[in-house]
């Protein structure tokens, strides 16, 4: 037992560790990085891909994987800025029906949700393999923003839009406010209720899970379900950010948001892995893309630079495995 | 045109016998099969073959493209290659199947692209390139190009003049798998690195992406807070370059410049917040190629090679005129 929580502690801080060396390498070769400013920058900076990957964590800790996330955020997005800006017309009834920003946000939130579900119930009901239900919605879901917004952005959205991507509440970005939320309540979730320990159990082993009599299939579904929501709440994020929704936003987001998923200890092959992992595994990425600009290295470095990180964190995590 | 037909195939014979004696034959089937089954009466096809449709500026290409065909009395319809030349080559194969009689294309590759060109041309469907040109002189019938290299010279000159030759600069480029962006890059550097006055003091790529130009932006501010000017190789970088300085405060400061002539630019070079960017056409180039397509059908064989766009430079002395 002692061991055993001697190597989850290892395990856990190896990431933290990594991340540290990472601020320190940094550090010494540009004095630019560890400036208040930048800092904030970088916060603000990982605050979608936070959001997108603690859904990819809950998805990936059932052993699943959820590709469609990056297109999911460019549709909500594209929503929330359609809906502010334009509103709704249900064209039968010869109804308008206006939005709030607060209400744009909300219905971005349910169509990212929306379009999660459809994900789990593809996957649960006809046991589609997550890989593939979720290609299918990659595409689906740009398609639906494409003909949505007509290829072209939604732009201008206004001042409350504004100031949820750009402004300052109590001397932190609103941004970085919100992926905070997102990350206590899902620390909470994943830690502290059953609904948590279902999907670790599911992760875990499957067929005991069920047998331990989990609903699997509902748990599931709403897994899919939130990871969706959250992509919408990185849409907004990025639509509000701009001030504009952009039709290509969030192309290669899923990559990313696996990245931190796997650099955070993850396991792909699910049941082991936190949430907590998965925000030091955004915040090494983070670092590493402000880090490469700071030190003005060639773009084409800096892909093989990335590359490698993921690589180094994956390779140090199986042999970690394997000494325990 | 028909020496220029001939002259490959007599080379594969030589080079071999059997292959090319089985290819000439499928080739003679399917040309006899499309001439057949393409008879004069029926409202002819044209493809619009786009490398993406992921990009406002490619959106409205391949519309006013459809569109100029359809009030041209033809048939058309949109393929999207999805900056992929093997989706492109896929969508060229089944499009010569299904009988079009001609193609408006714009190739995802410079060299990637002509093997595709080739197979139309083998099966007598007549292809137009619009926008993006191939290095072949012998495979589309006629080019109809937007000179990014020249216009970008022009926005260098542009640039020297609005810096008076002196000062630190930053350069965003696009995607850096991409011949546009070099050929932009290429024609800005011809003339601004002959002023030794002006440094260019961070070169980083931002993928044509306004998210992402604003994200680098910010970090490149923290590394360099005193430059005098971005050059951005299209307008979604310039927006977001923009709105990253303006986040700074440094938007009065620094001298904004763009490419493309996308309409929040224009808007801003009206108000005076950003300097110039390269007026690029593609609704002319669209509309010249479905003529070009329509002046084919009625006989017309000879057409010039090359069509060259001129890219116009817009900055606060002719703004007006771009303006609705």
């Amino acid at each position: 037992m002692n061991l055993t929580f001697n190597n989850q502690l290892l395990r856990k801080s190896q990431s933290l560790i990594a991340l540290f060396l990472l601020c320190l390498l940094i550090a010494l070769l540009s004095d630019k990085f560890l400036t208040t400013s930048n800092l904030w920058n970088v916060l603000r900076q990982i605050s979608v891909n936070v959001c997108i990957a603690v859904g990819m964590t809950l998805v990936v800790l059932m052993a699943g994987i959820d590709l469609s996330v990056g297109s999911v955020l460019a549709f909500s997005g594209a929503i929330c800025a359609g809906l502010i800006k334009f509103g709704f017309a249900f064209e039968s009834l010869d109804l308008f029906v206006g939005f709030t920003v607060l209400g744009g946000i909300l219905g971005a939130m349910l169509v990212g949700l929306l379009l999660g579900l459809f994900n789990g119930w593809v996957i649960t009901r006809f046991v589609v393999p997550p890989f593939v239900a979720t290609l299918a919605m990659l595409t689906i879901a740009r398609g639906l923003t494409m003909l949505y917004t007509k290829g072209i952005p939604i732009s201008n959205l206004g001042p409350g839009l504004e100031f949820i991507g750009s402004g300052w509440l109590l001397g932190i970005p609103v941004p970085v406010w919100i992926s905070l939320i997102v990350v206590l309540v899902f620390v909470f979730i994943s830690r502290k209720t059953a609904f948590g320990r279902y999907i670790y159990a599911i992760g875990g082993n499957e067929k005991a899970a069920f047998l331990s009599g989990i609903n699997i299939n509902r748990i599931k579904l709403a897994v899919y379900g939130l990871a969706g929501m959250l992509a919408a709440i990185g849409g907004v994020l990025v639509t509000a950010r701009l001030n504009s929704a952009q039709p290509n936003a969030g192309m290669t987001y899923e990559l990313d948001a696996i990245a931190a998923v796997v650099i955070g200890g993850t396991s792909l092959s699910g049941g082991v892995g936190s949430v907590t992992g998965t925000v030091i595994g955004a915040a090494i990425i983070g670092v590493l893309n402000n880090g490469l600009v700071l030190l003005n290295v060639s773009p084409f470095w800096q892909q093989v630079a990335k590359g490698v990180v993921i690589l180094l964190a994956v390779i140090i995590d199986k042999m970690n495995r394997k000494e325990a | 045109m028909i020496n220029g037909l001939t002259v490959p195939v007599t080379f594969n014979i030589l080079s071999n016998m059997k292959k090319s004696i089985l290819y000439l034959i499928i080739l003679l089937g399917l040309a006899a099969c499309s001439s057949g089954g393409s008879g004069s009466e029926e409202t002819k096809k044209v493809a619009v073959v786009i490398s993406t449709l992921n990009n406002p500026w490619f959106v409205v290409l391949a519309e006013s493209a459809a569109e100029n065909a359809r009030e041209l009395g033809y048939e058309a319809k949109i393929f999207d290659s999805q900056n992929n030349p093997a989706t492109e080559s896929d969508n060229f194969e089944n499009l010569i199947a299904s009988g079009f009689d001609a193609i408006l294309f714009n190739p995802t590759d410079a060299d990637g692209s002509i093997v595709n060109i080739m197979k139309a041309k083998a099966a007598e469907v007549p292809v137009f390139c619009m926008d993006r040109e191939v290095n072949a002189d012998d495979a589309a019938t006629s080019q109809i190009l937007s000179d990014n290299y020249s216009g970008c010279v022009e926005i260098g000159i542009e640039f020297v003049k609005a810096l008076d030759g002196r000062g630190k600069y930053v350069e965003l480029l696009g995607l850096v798998g991409d011949n546009n962006t070099w050929a932009r890059s290429g024609g800005f550097h011809s003339v601004v690195d002959e002023f030794p006055g002006l440094e260019m003091v961070a070169q980083q790529s931002a993928d044509f992406d306004r998210n992402r130009a604003m994200e680098v932006m910010e970090t490149i501010l923290q590394a360099q807070p005193d430059i005098d000017a971005v050059f951005c190789g299209n307008d979604a970088m310039a927006m977001g370059a923009y709105q990253a300085l303006q986040g700074a405060g440094k938007a009065d400061a620094v001298k904004v410049f763009g490419f493309d002539g996308a309409a929040d630019v224009i808007e801003k070079i009206g108000e005076g917040k950003i300097v110039a960017t390269g007026m690029q056409y593609p609704k002319v180039m669209a509309r010249t190629a479905a003529e070009y397509a329509h002046e084919y059908f009625n006989g017309r064989r000879e057409f010039p090679q090359r069509v060259p766009v001129e890219v116009e430079l817009v900055d606060a002395g002719n703004v007006d005129q771009y303006q609705e």
